[in-house]
């Protein structure tokens, strides 16, 4: 099966890395909103109601990219893929709890790198699942593998020298306990994230489902620890001046995550999660640029920032350029051929959406009228949560805003451009 | 669904190794209450 004529050309795997670094670049801003939330709510109301923003924003941005009828074609095509949508859903939800309990007890300087060693985990699973790197060669094995590690390692510097100026106190057993395993689970997510993908599953579709496992799970998990959910509505309530803060972040979250999907979709977990944790580098920028957050910061300090953003840059850059070779992609189809096998998928069709090509993406979509009553409640929900908010009063650097905010919007462009030239968001 | 595919799903290792990861997680998160 082939593109049609007017589709772009542009290798799978630029596409991918593409997509990884857009991912950082949204993933990243995401946490910019939440500065603006007034001191004196907990962090995991701040959580939930980053949550519950990307719990709308994850329903109308594949809506109206692909309308429902695709979405629903899709889940109908591969229905056990559900199981595996929830579940990581309900992944992400614990992990994301216990990096609060991580950085309350350790501070983020040492929570931040032990949760960030996800992408090593994901890479393990990657490899031992679904034969991703075998038979690549010393070569591959040391592009990714180092790449992955200098990741990981940038972040441990940035965030060491990014939490100095604070002092968090005790309990550090505990915290490292709970950021090492954030880690495995986080990695451990995109185990559903990859088998999807091979299966030919839609990244809209999957995405539209994982919001119900990781709703349902922040919202049980939200009512065991505030005494109920007649408290979890109180709190809300009580939240709600501030509620839009992280409704934003959460809907750059979405838009950051659905990058990291289609990374992961064309280039595999262990090269395209690795990209997507570069995110740490946009926060960094948001938080030095705009909110200032670093001026007392000593020269040695700013040394030791300028030193983890290169050797993260020097680890990405590494990680774009392995690509995979032919003995590689051998093995990627070995583990699809699995799929299609265990759960009676079409072979060809599964091929061709794994090669950027689905035939149903060639078709407009069918629009239905509550396509247009879910965008309507989404917006209408943003505008209400908009209206009379408040927030912190902070000295903000309007002009690195505005840079920032285009350095934003650019690669959203510029890679939605790409993803819709090369495989119509297939 | 299909007994022949809950049976696919149910013997996918792909399936428990996210289920026992969450299942200790869980526990892990349950313990520092």
């Amino acid at each position: 099966m082939t593109a049609s004529r007017d589709r772009s050309t542009i290798s799978l795997h630029k596409l991918g890395v593409f997509c990884g670094l857009a991912a950082a670049v949204w993933l990243g801003t995401a946490e910019a909103p939440t500065k603006l939330v007034n001191a004196g709510f907990s962090p995991f109301l701040i959580s939930m109601g980053m949550v519950m923003g990307t719990f709308v924003a994850r329903w109308t941005v594949p809506t109206l990219l692909k309308g429902t009828g695709f979405l629903f074609a899709d889940l109908r095509d591969k229905p056990h893929l559900i199981v595996w949508a929830l579940l990581a859903g309900m992944l992400w939800a614990v992990a994301n709890t216990l990096t609060i309990f991580a950085v309350r007890n350790v501070g983020l300087a040492i929570a931040f790198p032990l949760w960030n060693t996800n992408s090593l985990v994901g890479l393990f699973w990657g490899w031992l699942l679904f034969k991703e790197l075998r038979g690549s060669g010393v070569k591959g094995w040391s592009k990714v593998l180092g790449g992955a590690s200098a990741i990981v390692g940038g972040a441990a510097v940035l965030a060491y020298a990014t939490a100095r100026q604070s002092d968090t106190p005790g309990k550090a057993a505990v915290g490292i306990i709970a950021a090492l395993g954030a880690g495995v689970l986080f990695g451990t997510m995109y185990i559903p994230y990859r088998k999807a993908y091979i299966s030919g599953m839609n990244p809209l579709s999957f995405v539209t489902l994982f919001t119900f496992g990781e709703l349902g799970a922040v919202l049980t998990l939200g009512a065991i620890y505030m005494g109920g959910f007649s408290h979890v509505a109180a709190e809300l309530h009580r939240a709600r001046p501030m509620l839009f803060w992280p409704f934003l972040g959460g809907f750059c979250w979405v838009i950051g995550d659905l990058f990291q999907n289609f990374a992961a979709k064309y280039i595999g977990i262990g090269r395209g999660i690795p990209l997507s944790n570069t995110n740490q580098l946009w926060g960094l920028a948001w938080g030095a640029l705009v909110f200032a957050e670093f001026s007392g910061l000593s020269p040695s300090g700013k040394a030791l920032i300028l030193a983890g953003s290169l050797v993260m840059i020097a680890g990405a850059v590494s990680i774009s350029m392995a690509d995979p070779g032919a003995s590689e992609l051998v093995n990627w189809k070995q583990a699809r051929e699995r799929e299609c096998e265990r759960y009676g998928l079409d072979a060809e069709k599964v091929g061709a959406v794994v090669a950027g090509d689905d035939p149903l993406a060639e078709h407009p979509p069918v629009r239905r009228w509550w396509e247009a009553v879910v965008m309507f409640v989404a917006v209408g929900i943003f505008v209400w949560l908009g209206i009379g908010t408040r927030s912190q009063h902070l000295a903000i650097s309007m002009p690195w805003m505005i840079v920032l905010v285009i350095g934003t919007i650019l690669p959203l462009g510029l890679c939605g451009t790409l993803l819709w030239r090369r495989t119509r968001f297939s | 669904m299909k007994r022949s595919r809950l049976v696919s799903i149910l013997t996918d290792a792909h399936l428990w190794v996210p289920v026992g990861v969450l299942i200790l997680g869980i526990i892990l998160l349950m313990s520092l209450r």
